[in-house]
This record gives C-alpha cells, structure tokens and sequence, in this order.
C-alpha cells in the first residue's frame, strides 16, 4: 500500500504499552503511525526516536492540527480514557482505547454514543481475544470438540514482585491505586472477557470478594463467580502464584486448557477405557496432545509467529480494515458495556464486603503520569 | 555546607551521604514517600542522627523548592537503572528536570549531576583509543540501551540548563560502579542468560569505580571552588581487564558458570542477533545489535587524570582490596 491509502495512526501516552502498539503497527501494511503525543514531551520524542515517527507532541489539540489523523490510539492512565476518547472522536477521529476502557459503565456508555453520534469507530484493547491461541480454542469449541460450553474459568498470577507492582505497592498515590478497583481494575478485564467471551446472553449475576495477602495494606487478591444463562465462570487474580495467564472452558464433553503464556491448548476428557486401563489412556492422550502442541509451535517458531502480543496486533488488523471498509469495530459496543458493568459489579461488591476500605477517589489529585502498565 | 542528595538510598547514594558526613557537611537526604530509608539509617550507624530527610517526590515543583531551600549544592543520583524506556525516563529524565527547576529557583551554588561513562560514543571510536571528558557523547541515544539512553537525555537536559538559565552545573561520569551488594560483574563483562554469563572478550578494560571511591570523588564535586562547567570521568586507577576480572573471581572460589565469545567474533555474532531479530520481527528482543556491542565491549584505554588533578581525588581503596570486600556477600555477581 502507498503512504496515501495507509491509515495515519496517532498514540496518545507513549508509557510502556505504547512500544507493544508502535511494534504492532510498524508490522502492517495497512497503516503507520504519523504522530505521537504526551504530556511529558520527553516520552513522546523517545518513543519518536526509537519507532521512526515524524510528529511528536505534548498537546493532542496540537498534534490532531497538524497531523491529520485517521485513528488514534489512548495508551494513557484509565482516569484519562474517556475525555480523551470523546474529544478525540469529536475531532473526527476513530479512536482505539487500551483497557481498563473507561472508570465505570457510564463513561463507556457516554463514549460509545458520542461514537455513534460522529459516526466513528471505537475499539477497545481486549487483545487478547484475538491471541491466535485463543482464536484457536474458539474454534474448536464452535466444531463442538467439548460438547455445550458450561463452565469458564480464568486464572491471572500477577505477583507484585516485579518494577511495575513494586512501585503500586509502594505508592499509595499510584494512579493505579486510585482507581475505583485499585490494582484489579488495570488488569483483570483480560482473564475476565476471556470469559464472558463464551458466556452469551445478558449480564451474568456476580459474587466477588477481594482480601489481602501478606502484610498489603490495600486488596492485592480477588475471587469472582459470575453466573450467565447457560454458563457460569470463576475468576482468581492471585499475588502470591506464579505469572500465569491461564482460561479453562469447561463443556458438556471435555475441557480445554489455554496457556496465553505457552501458546498451548490441553483438552482433557474423560477416559473411555475401563478400570486401570483408563489410568494409561489419560495420560497417554496428555503426552499426544503435549506432541501437537510443540509441533504446532515450533512450526510457528519456523514461520516467526511468536509474538506476545501477536493478539493485538491482529486486532488492529481487523481494526483498521473496518475503518477503511466502513464496518462495525471488531468487538461490539454491547460487548465492551457488557465486561465493564461486570467488572463495576464486582467491584461493588468487593467494596461491600471489605468495608474498611473505603472508595478511593476516582480521580487523582494530580495528573497522572502517562506511564502504562502491562 | 548544606548540601540535598537525591537517590541517597541507592547503592552509591548511601555512601556518598556517608563520605559528606565524614567531611563534616550537613545533609539532607531527599527520598520519595515510597523509599525505604531503613537501609540508610543502618548504613549510617550514628552518623544517621546528623543527616534530615525530607519525603518529596521529584515531580512535584514546590514540593522540591521547600526541600531545596538553604542549599548550597545539590548532588542529584536518583535514577532508575532498569524497565523500559519510558519507566527509565520517567525516574530519570523528567525529576532531573524539576529538580534543575528548583535548584534555579532557590539559586543553589552548584549542581551536581551523577551522569555515567556510558554516555559517551564509543562506537564509533577506534579500538585502543583514551576516553577522556573530550571524547564525544553518543550522537544516536536512542540506539543505545535504555538506561544508557535516558542517561545521556538527562545530561542534554542538564546542559541545556548550563547554557540558557545559568544552572551552576558540575557533571560526573562514573564508570561501572561496584561494591558489596553489587558484586564485580557486570554487562560490561558479558551478558547473563538463563543463570550463564556470556562472557563477551576479555581483553577490554573495565572502567570500574568502587563505590566508596566513586562516593569520594563525587563529594569532592560539590565542593572543589570553580568547577562550574565542567565533567569528571571516575574510574579507579588500574582497572582490570574482563578476563582477569574473571580469573580472580575463579580463584576467590566464585565460579561463574561462563560461555566465552571471543572478541573477534562480537561484531559477527551480535549482526547474526541484529538480522535474526528483525527477520522474526522481534521473536527474539532486540537487546544486542553490532552498534550496541560496539558501543560496550570495546577495547579502550580509561583516564582519571581530570578527577585527580582538578578534584584532587585519590581512589583510596585499590583495586585488589576493593574487589575482596566486594565479594564478602553472597554472591559476588550483579
Ligand atoms: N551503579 C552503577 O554502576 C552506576 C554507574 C554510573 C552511574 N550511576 C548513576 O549513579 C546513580 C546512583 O546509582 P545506584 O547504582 O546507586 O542506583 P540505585 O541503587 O538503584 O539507587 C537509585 C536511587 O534513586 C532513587 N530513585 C529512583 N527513581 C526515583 C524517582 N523517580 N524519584 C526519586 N528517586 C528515585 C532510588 O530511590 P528509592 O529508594 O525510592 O527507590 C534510589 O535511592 C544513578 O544516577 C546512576 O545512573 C550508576
């Protein structure tokens, strides 16, 4: 494609998760990032300088003047998201938001018809569900290799050792901190829209609680059930386990493991076999699904296909091809409203039954940084 | 003499408010909310009654102004030394700026700022050259490391500051600063990968500093008369080379366990690196490339003629002696 009919891309807030973006970007054809931008001029010429971007800014207003921008992508702290993307789409452009969307459902309400409202695109960073791992699963579920889905659980093992949750533990200013679900909120709409995923129907009725462990002082553990039509889920966000991000999906015949972290899918079943024999197919059957497994990834490792954040890159992809195409955003507004009413709901009643910690306040009194985690 | 050390519960911080204590200087220890200063307070042992501590974060103005008042000099060490870019330049680049805002504002007498030997251009050097204070600074940055990068944007924002309002500026280079909870390894060495240190040559020297020397060095910066302007490289007399780094560290009973790549073969291997990165379009992270290893593991020739002759510093303990008190942790590795 020529520079004319590639998309110009814009980010807002150049912290971490803004590299995984310009990565991302710099492997399509279909687009390229023209200007980047935040409020601390530094971080948007590092991230200029590093990626080969011709506009850097510290003032979006400024930057959407002189650049031209077919979409721009909000990489900043979650309290910024939906000011950001209403002004942004106001501006005419379409507007790509990293998770945690929005505060609360209304906010995401507010920017998804103020997107109706110009007609512009929005989509949200529920990368994830685009991991060729996950898109995997997905269709072996649709051929029914596990007969009716009925249960989905997802385990997220984020221990606070790291730079990252060392400094949340440490701040109590953290802007991390401050959200209305503290360090939940940044991190647990993945293992959770892995699991409404395959959870149709309305808003699935919930049951949280959060504690600590250790000697934190603030919630750093949660627990959520969520009960759907036909299909429950459990969530565990844990610190105290190893970095995990594993989603089982439990079904009528069987039940797929996904690993996000080693491309893996396990599908475990019952045996057929009787008696002790059933003790040799189970993990005879294991040690062939372990084959498939390196098989397929080590073809992919040939093919240079293994990328961490492979999944957001094809949902740009599928992003921009809408933009360009004039079709819906690859992951419905429904969706989006949906997983962040959940994740309210959780957070309330995590609040209402750990009522020593009160609310935080939702916005912090200074501006936060424009760093971005995970 | 008051002077406000920035970082003062870093590795180098700690002794550097030690060695001003010794001097007879007072001390004021700026830390953020989030520091623990417990590791201070027992390093210092009684010197700790005479230091204050004020609790102020780096980004915040007049928070630093308030700390800053009745300075004399300023030494600022606070920087982050790992994360990515962005992380490193949020510890490093921005808090430099509001700190050199404050020192203006309050009208310090000098600046100190602990930049690093890294910011200089090796690469594009000749094999065998001197480093000295007039060798160039890294022209491209951004393809450098990322704390190297943000190292080398934190002095451009501080020179800036020299040239246009007058910030009474004094910047010191430290080369590989090393001591007891550091060890003597480092990525000037070689590389650690799954529990194995690629060691990288052998031939080159090791600009290293040990700590309490660096520490002296520094504090003579603040305080030696008509300095403004200039830059100091710290590094210790008779650094070792790689190879005889690691022989003493074989003979201390420390085993490293060490795949070798021979100096001949850097520039080979880290292209190979360099092309299979971009080929798999970041299978693998892009962390060596041919101007990285350039820029690292050439074989230079270090001076700390400058330091000794304007600073009047003496690195006190030498290197033999430093190296065994270094090693009386558990490890002995970075
Ligand atoms: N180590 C070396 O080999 C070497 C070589 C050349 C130059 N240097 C320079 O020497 C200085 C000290 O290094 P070090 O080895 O002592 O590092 P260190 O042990 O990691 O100490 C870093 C210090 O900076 C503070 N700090 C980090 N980010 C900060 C922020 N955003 N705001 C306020 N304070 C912050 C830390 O405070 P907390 O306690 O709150 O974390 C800590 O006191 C740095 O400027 C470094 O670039 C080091």
């Amino acid at each position: 494609m020529s520079d004319r009919q590639r998309l110009r891309v814009g980010i807002v807030g150049c912290g971490q998760i803004a590299d995984a973006h310009l990565q991302e970007i710099a492997k399509l054809d279909i687009a390229h990032v023209a200007a980047v931008c935040d409020v601390h001029r530094d971080l948007a010429v590092q991230a200029a300088a590093r990626f080969h971007v011709p506009g850097v800014f510290d003032n979006v207003d400024e930057m959407l003047d002189a650049s031209r921008l077919d979409v721009v992508h909000v990489a900043t702290p979650a309290q910024t998201h939906h000011d950001l993307a209403v002004h942004l789409l106001e501006r005419g452009c379409h507007v790509y938001i990293e998770k945690p969307v929005a505060i609360d459902a209304p906010e995401v309400e507010s920017i998804l018809s103020t997107a109706h409202r110009t007609n512009r695109l929005v989509c949200v960073g529920h990368d994830q569900l685009f991991d060729p791992v996950w898109l995997d699963c997905r269709d072996r579920v649709a051929a029914g290799e596990i007969g009716e889905v009925r249960h989905v659980e997802s385990v997220l093992g984020y221990p606070l050792s790291g730079q990252f949750g060392a400094l949340v533990v440490s701040d109590p200013n953290h802007w991390v901190r401050r959200l209305p679900g503290g360090l939940f909120h940044n991190v647990i709409s993945h293992p959770l829209y892995r699991i409404t995923d395959l959870m149709p129907g309305a808003e699935p009725a919930v049951d949280a609680h959060w504690f600590s462990r250790g000697e934190a002082t603030f919630p750093t553990e949660l627990r959520a059930h969520l009960r759907g039509d036909a299909v429950t889920g459990a969530l565990t966000f844990d610190t105290g386990i190893e970095p995990q991000r594993i989603t089982r999906v439990y079904g009528t015949a069987g039940c797929l493991e996904v690993d996000f972290d080693g491309q893996t899918i396990q599908r475990r079943r019952q045996a057929r076999l009787p008696g002790a024999f059933a003790k040799l197919e189970t993990p005879w059957r294991q040690w062939r699904e372990a084959g498939a497994n390196l098989r397929r990834n080590l073809a992919r490792f040939l093919k240079s296909d293994i990328h961490y954040f492979a999944g957001m890159g094809r949902l740009f992809d599928e992003f921009y091809r809408a933009v360009l195409h004039g079709e819906p955003a690859p992951i419905p507004g429904e969706e989006i409203v949906r997983v962040t009413r959940v994740m309210d709901a959780i957070f309330d009643q995590c609040r209402g039954s750990a009522e020593r910690l009160p609310r935080p306040s939702i916005r912090p009194e200074s501006r936060p940084s424009l760093a971005h985690s995970v | 003499m008051q002077a406000v050390v920035t970082g003062a519960t870093g590795f180098l911080g700690k002794r550097l408010v030690q060695s001003l204590c010794r001097e007879g200087v007072s001390v004021r220890c700026v830390v953020r909310r989030s520091s623990n200063v417990g590791g201070l307070r027992d390093f210092l042992g009684d010197d700790w009654r005479k230091v204050d501590v004020a609790r102020t974060e780096l980004t915040d103005f007049s928070a630093c102004v308030d700390a800053l008042s009745g300075a004399d000099v300023v030494y600022h060490a606070a920087a982050g030394l790992t994360g990515s870019t962005s992380t490193l330049f949020l510890n490093t680049v921005i808090p430099t700026r509001v700190l050199m805002d404050a020192a203006l504002e309050v009208e310090v007498r000098r600046f100190v700022l602990i930049s690093s030997l890294g910011v200089y251009g090796t690469a594009s050097l000749p094999s065998g050259s001197v480093l000295d204070e007039s060798s160039p600074v890294e022209p491209e940055p951004h393809l450098r490391d990322p704390y190297t990068y943000s190292k080398v944007v934190q002095e451009q924002a501080a020179w800036e500051a020299w040239r246009e309002r007058r910030l009474p500026l004094v910047v010191v280079r430290p080369g590989v600063i090393f001591g007891l909870e550091r060890g003597v390894l480092s990525g000037r060495v070689g590389v650690q990968v799954g529990g194995r240190l690629i060691a990288m040559g052998g031939g080159q020297t090791l600009p290293y500093t040990f700590v309490e020397n660096c520490a002296d060095a520094i504090a003579l910066a603040g305080m030696e008369p008509g300095l403004e302007g200039e830059v100091f490289n710290v590094i210790d007399d008779d650094p070792p080379t790689a190879a005889r780094l690691l022989k003493m560290l074989r003979r201390a009973g420390r085993r490293p366990r060490t795949v070798r790549v021979p100096g001949a073969l850097i520039g080979g291997f880290s292209g190979l690196y360099e092309w299979y990165h971009r080929y798999s379009r970041g299978q693998l992270p892009g962390v060596i490339t041919r101007y990285r290893s350039a820029s690292m593991w050439k074989k230079l020739r270090f001076t700390n003629e400058k330091a000794r002759r304007q600073l009047r510093w003496r690195p006190e303990v030498a290197f033999d002696e430093a190296f065994r008190r270094s090693l009386q942790g558990p490890d002995g590795r970075q």
